[in-house]
């Protein structure tokens, strides 16, 4: 029989009321000085189980507990051979699990992703520059001239483009800096992706930041597409260092 | 006030998705059940990933407003 870790909370009380876990299994928690950790057992059978139910049920639980407590939520499937191995890993990690608790107290994470269209855009640039340098092409009949010409238009409407994604993310960094106490952004993940965003809010100003989303959405750019979700435990936010390295 | 896309449980799915599998408590030791098994189950997870985005890229097209999705 294994272990299966659902995350770490700011408390060393027994845990009830929790969701069910993988497999149906009871949720319960492991104390270890002031903190615990909310796992589940877990037989062999999950190796020929495994399927989206699984991810449901972790992030189920994870929010189950966030109502309540505070938790560092585990990366999905994180398992541990037996009881000890958990307390070990406790003790390891205890300074830093103590200092993450602290820091994400009372706060909760939202995800923001702007969705464009990527295609049109860059077809868009290109069409403007195809004007602007059609003039330079017929001038010149070498095939190898007009190769390289072709060649650094292309560069030239890439990098226009990114500079596109990274105005916009910009603005939206702004916008939000006062509703957020920190924040995570990645651009560009794909040509229709513009922006995949995570902030972290304080729960009491959860309303404050899902209005300032609202007005986000009205006053930008009517061709974008938004999803915002949320609050989410904050997987996003989380940043570990071993108490003390240990040489094996 | 709700985007419509949140409704969907596909996209419910990629969105958690995009947390629990990169994201979240990573401890390291040899403490962690043996790699050979979390490989097994990832390779279970990939196979649902990819499909999710499939999903997701069906989708993506007429929402995006764009006549087609990049590969």
């Amino acid at each position: 029989m294994k272990i299966y870790a659902y995350g770490v909370i700011d408390s060393n009380s027994r845990i009830e009321d929790t969701a069910k876990g993988i497999e149906g299994a009871h949720v319960y928690s492991i104390p270890y000085r002031d903190i615990g950790i909310a796992v589940s057992d877990l037989d062999e059978r999950y190796k020929k189980n495994v399927n989206p139910d699984y991810i449901l049920k972790h992030e189920e639980v994870a929010e189950r507990l966030m109502e309540r407590l505070t938790i560092l939520p585990m990366k999905f499937f994180t398992i541990f051979k037996d009881k000890e191995a958990i307390l070990s890993m406790m003790s390891e990690y205890y300074d830093s699990f103590n200092e993450n608790l602290n820091r994400l107290r009372g706060k909760l994470e939202f995800g923001l992703k702007v969705i464009w269209s990527g295609n049109a855009i860059k077809k868009r640039i290109a069409e403007n520059n195809a004007e602007k340098s059609q003039s330079k092409l017929l001038s010149n009949g070498s095939p190898a001239k007009n190769y390289v010409m072709e060649k650094f238009e292309k560069y030239k409407m890439d990098q226009q483009f990114k500079k596109e994604g990274h105005k916009y993310s910009s603005a939206v960094s702004r916008f939000f800096k006062g509703f957020a106490v920190e924040e995570k952004l990645d651009t560009l993940k794909s040509d229709q992706l513009l922006l995949t965003a995570s902030y972290l809010v304080e729960k009491a100003k959860q309303d404050d930041f899902k209005q300032a989303f609202e007005r986000l959405k009205k006053n930008g750019p009517n061709d974008l597409k938004y999803l915002f979700s949320g609050p989410w435990p904050p997987y996003n936010f989380i940043n570990l260092t071993k108490s003390e390295f240990k040489k094996a | 006030m709700d985007n419509v896309m949140l409704k969907s449980k596909d996209v419910t799915l990629l969105e958690i998705l995009d947390r629990v599998l990169d994201k979240g408590v990573v401890v390291s030791g040899d403490i962690v059940i043996s790699v050979a098994d979390v490989d097994l189950v990832y390779v279970g997870l990939k196979v649902l990933l990819s499909s999710v985005e499939t999903m997701e890229r069906l989708r993506g097209a007429p929402f995006a407003g764009a006549g087609e999705e990049p590969t």
